[in-house]
């Protein structure tokens, strides 16, 4: 269970918002359309590992990087290897035989995810969640989604608190939680009905506290959040979604048998 | 665009944040205990439910994009669109009032569980390679083993794995209605009353 408050991820002070998040599909759209091993790599190493550096966070950046993509790529070496068809045998364990080629798509699929997972870890560190909905707000997001977002954030603490509190004190009420599945099973109703009406008998309150403070009344809001934004940023977001539909047409093009 | 905002309503605005958490915390509770069930969507089916098949489909979609952007579970946003059908099916199931009872509760359930499985089968295979990175991958690997393609391995794992989760979980969104008074229920139009 993680008890540790949300983290507040820094932002990095010149970029925009939408700037990042453009960045970051940029990267996905690469990484997908690529079709080598290194290239895709490189696109980690040229754009993701100097942003990240740039914010000062290249150390947990690729920390965080190797935490989330090792289980995929111990999963895709093995599977990928052993199930893949292919002439050039490296070894033989039993029935099976391990190819090259498997290893190779392996190799593919978790540079791609290296990509990809980089990508969304980069954004959460270097963008704050209540600036990113401001700018997609200023953008034409309804106002309402911004809200759930930004407070379901505020209160996912809160409910793991809660949800800790209940198992310990149905615990010391003597209800197994360890042993065989079907007792761990039965503990499930005790542990998650307590905390699920407790949590659902609070939103009436809280929604007359809403509409009594106008929360359904229409047109613009005042933000507590301001962002600047520049004409060069504006300038290279356009010039990246020109550059990944460029990347998507190639791939449906000129790659389209690799 | 009425009806939307009819489902839309203060209550419902509120109680996705809320259905969001619980997600989070049930999920990570399940996870705690060592039951092999993910447990992570009883958020998302009470609000379809309760306020219809588009607040359903928002929160689960949203749900998704939090596991990511909080950096709990980086993956999640590639199935955000399942989540989000799994949210929008619960609107209908609620529309119909099976959730009130038991048994129709765990066949919704099952439904859902197999239509989540042929819509997450393709994702997995072509954005991940064919595996999660957890226990599950066993089960693909066996599936391999007996010949079947990457899809059809990743069909098999789902159809294993989530009509079981999607069962427990209207199970208990059909105790936690069961529980719920009256005048709750009633601020949310979407789902059929009981009978008697």
């Amino acid at each position: 269970m993680n008890d540790k408050a949300l983290p507040r991820p820094v932002e990095a002070r010149a970029l925009h918002p939408l700037t990042s998040l453009t960045l970051m599909l940029l990267a996905v759209v690469a990484g997908a359309a690529l079709p080598e091993t290194a290239l895709v790599l490189a696109v980690y190493l040229s754009l993701l590992v100097p942003l990240a550096a740039l914010a000062h966070r290249l150390r947990e950046f690729l920390r965080t990087c190797l935490r989330v993509l090792w289980p995929f790529v111990v999963s895709l070496v093995l599977i990928q290897g052993f199930f893949t068809p292919g002439p050039s045998v490296l070894f033989r364990l039993g029935p099976f035989s391990y190819t090259l080629e498997g290893l190779g798509v392996a190799l593919l699929f978790s540079a791609r995810l290296l990509v990809g997972l980089g990508a969304a870890t980069l954004l959460t560190m270097i963008t704050r969640p209540d600036a990113l909905m401001r700018a997609l707000v200023e953008r034409g997001l309804p106002n309402q989604i911004a809200y759930i977002v930004v407070t379901t954030l505020q209160i996912v603490p809160t409910f793991q608190a809660r949800a800790r509190a209940i198992l310990d004190a149905q615990r010391s009420r003597g209800l197994e939680t360890e042993g065989p599945i079907t007792t761990r099973i039965r503990a499930l109703a005790p542990l998650v009905s307590p905390l699920i009406l407790s949590s659902l008998m609070e939103i009436e309150e809280r929604a007359i506290a809403l509409e009594a403070r106008a929360f359904t009344r229409a047109g613009p809001r005042t933000s507590l959040v301001t962002l600047t934004d520049t004409r060069l940023q504006s300038a290279a977001r356009w010039c990246m979604l020109l550059l990944g539909l460029a990347a998507v047409a190639v791939r449906l093009t000129v790659w389209r048998a690799l | 665009m009425e009806g939307l905002k009819r489902e839309f309503n203060t209550m419902t605005l509120v109680m996705i944040p809320v259905a969001i958490a619980i997600n989070i915390a049930v999920g990570q509770l399940a996870l705690l205990i060592k039951v092999p069930l993910y447990l992570d969507s009883i958020g998302t089916i009470l609000v379809g439910v309760l306020a219809g098949p588009w607040a359903g489909a928002l929160t689960g979609f949203l749900s998704n994009a939090i596991w990511t952007l909080t950096g709990w579970y980086t993956p999640a946003i590639a199935f955000a669109g399942v989540a989000a059908i799994i949210g929008a099916l619960a609107g209908v199931f609620g529309r119909t009032g099976w959730p009130n009872v038991w048994w129709k509760a765990i066949l919704a359930g099952l439904i859902t569980g197999l239509v989540a499985a042929v819509l997450s089968a393709p994702i997995a295979s072509y954005v991940f390679g064919g595996v999660m990175g957890s226990g599950t991958d066993a089960i693909v690997a066996m599936a391999r083993s007996v010949g079947l393609d990457s899809l059809g391995a990743n069909i098999a794992q789902g159809t294993f794995s989530d009509p079981m989760d999607k069962m427990a979980t209207y199970l208990i969104v059909f105790l936690v209605l069961r529980a719920l008074p009256q005048r709750f229920l009633a601020r949310f139009s979407n789902l059929k009353p009981r009978e008697g």
